[in-house]
């Protein structure tokens, strides 16, 4: 635990499972405007299996843009798991009670919205004709009720919620002949909200599982990237390339680590496909360069072959073409 | 090779680096004839332990280098990084990479971001 990590302007990136999720609306915003990390939605409703297009919180990021955050002090790392802590009796009580509150509140406005539109609270209509039929029917009952009532002796539970119309002899149901809707238990819908973000829940405590820096991540166990050289060389090619400016996506449509955007990915295509060579003696096949050099000017893009030097940690860029003739 | 027409261009890089001298040998001639190059001439790139290829492409202006290479040989960016050292800077060599059926492939090889064609 790192007791400097308690800025109140640093982003919180939930870690879980070696992942990094943003579930803050407001963070994602600046993330992306003020720092030029884009990241993925990955949020769905879980009905709708194959969403594609339209997606929610959370934001997952690349492990390079974590990185880069992280260094660049932007962010802290919180341990999402262990932010959780267990809520005592109190806090249980609180959450209840909230709950009960939230609840009861959308049932008086269900009541107030039925009543609006003239239908009772209990689903009845309340038109002159309704409300005579209805005052018979319960004369009638309460007739029927009483007659059968002289006949049984002990009085069993009164299961009042049970109002049925017609009494059989082998029901034990004592009919009370009276609606009490709140003995019924609410009869309306109603909906639990599922809250997104933790920050609201009174036992979860981000400040106190936040990492500031990627080595005090890297020693309690919830951060360990970069952990070889292919993982640093990444790291290495995303900051060189943020570092010019530019903005920067997944590249596997394109046939590339990285997708190099001149501004926001909304606005603009990206200009070029990025791939990470991890070092400068790493041998390149020619058939590499045909492959990505053709793809990328099919798309109307250039391909960067950029290698990452461990020893100076310095990015080298190459573009490849086609050349146009051949 | 050593009775083609072409051959005498190429004698002297051919004898010093000979693992290169047959994609050299294709690129040239492919230059030539095929592209129709002009003022094609050979340099020597020490550094890179092979020859290139220096020529105008037909109605041009800009002299253009050119790296031949096989498509079964092992590169590396420090290879690439360096021959562009070693040829001074120009704005892109052309790597020329030759095939077992004779074909050739040209790439255009720059050091940075390149710039978009229009």
């Amino acid at each position: 635990m790192d007791s400097s990590s308690s800025t109140p302007d640093k982003i919180r990136l939930s870690v879980s499972n070696h992942q990094a999720h943003v579930w803050n609306v407001p963070d994602i915003a600046r993330l992306r405007s003020e720092h030029r990390i884009c990241g993925l939605l990955g949020g769905t409703l879980p009905h709708l299996a194959q969403q594609n297009v339209f997606l929610g919180v959370p934001l997952i990021l690349m492990p390079e843009e974590v990185v880069l955050l992280v260094q660049n002090e932007v962010a802290v790392l919180v341990d999402d798991a262990n932010a959780h802590d267990t809520p005592g009796p109190e806090e249980k009580q609180l959450w209840e009670d909230q709950r009960a509150t939230m609840i009861q509140k959308q049932l008086v406005q269900k009541a107030k919205a039925k009543e609006d539109e003239g239908i009772s609270p209990n689903n009845k209509s309340t038109s002159e004709a309704a409300i005579r039929k209805r005052q018979e029917r319960e004369l009638k009952k309460a007739a029927a009720a009483a007659a059968q009532k002289a006949k049984q002796e002990s009085g069993d539970a009164d299961l009042s919620v049970f109002n049925t119309e017609a009494t059989s002899s082998g029901d034990p149901a004592v009919e009370s002949g009276r609606e009490t809707p709140s003995s019924k238990g609410p009869s309306q819908p109603y909906a639990i909200t599922i809250p997104t973000s933790s920050n609201s829940v009174s036992w979860y405590h981000s400040d106190a599982h936040a990492f500031s820096t990627l080595d005090a991540a890297r020693e309690s166990g919830i951060w360990l990237y970069p952990s070889n050289e292919e993982e640093r060389a990444r790291c290495g090619v995303f900051r060189a390339l943020w570092e010019k400016d530019y903005y920067l996506g997944n590249g596997i449509k394109f046939g590339g680590e990285y997708l190099v955007y001149p501004g926001d990915p909304l606005r603009y295509h990206s200009h070029f496909v990025a791939t990470v060579h991890i070092s400068p003696e790493n041998p390149l096949r020619p058939m590499e360069i045909v492959a990505h050099g053709r793809l990328g000017t099919a798309t109307k893009k250039a391909h960067l072959i950029c290698t990452w030097d461990d020893k100076t940690s310095s990015v080298d860029i190459l573009s490849i073409e086609w050349s146009g003739f051949g | 090779m050593e009775n083609h027409v072409s051959f005498p261009a190429l004698a002297s890089l051919a004898k010093t680096y000979p693992q290169a001298a047959s994609s050299l040998f294709a690129t040239y001639n492919d230059l030539q004839h095929a592209q129709r190059w002009e003022d094609l001439t050979v340099v020597d790139l020490p550094e890179c332990k092979r020859g290139a290829l220096k020529g105008r492409r037909p109605n041009s202006k800009d002299t253009l280098f050119v790296l031949p290479c096989s498509m079964s040989e092992p590169l590396s960016t420090s290879w690439l990084s360096n021959a562009l050292k070693e040829l001074d800077e120009p704005d892109g060599i052309y790597l020329a990479i030759s095939t077992e059926d004779s074909s050739i492939v040209y790439y255009r090889i720059s050091r940075g971001f390149a710039k978009p064609s229009l």
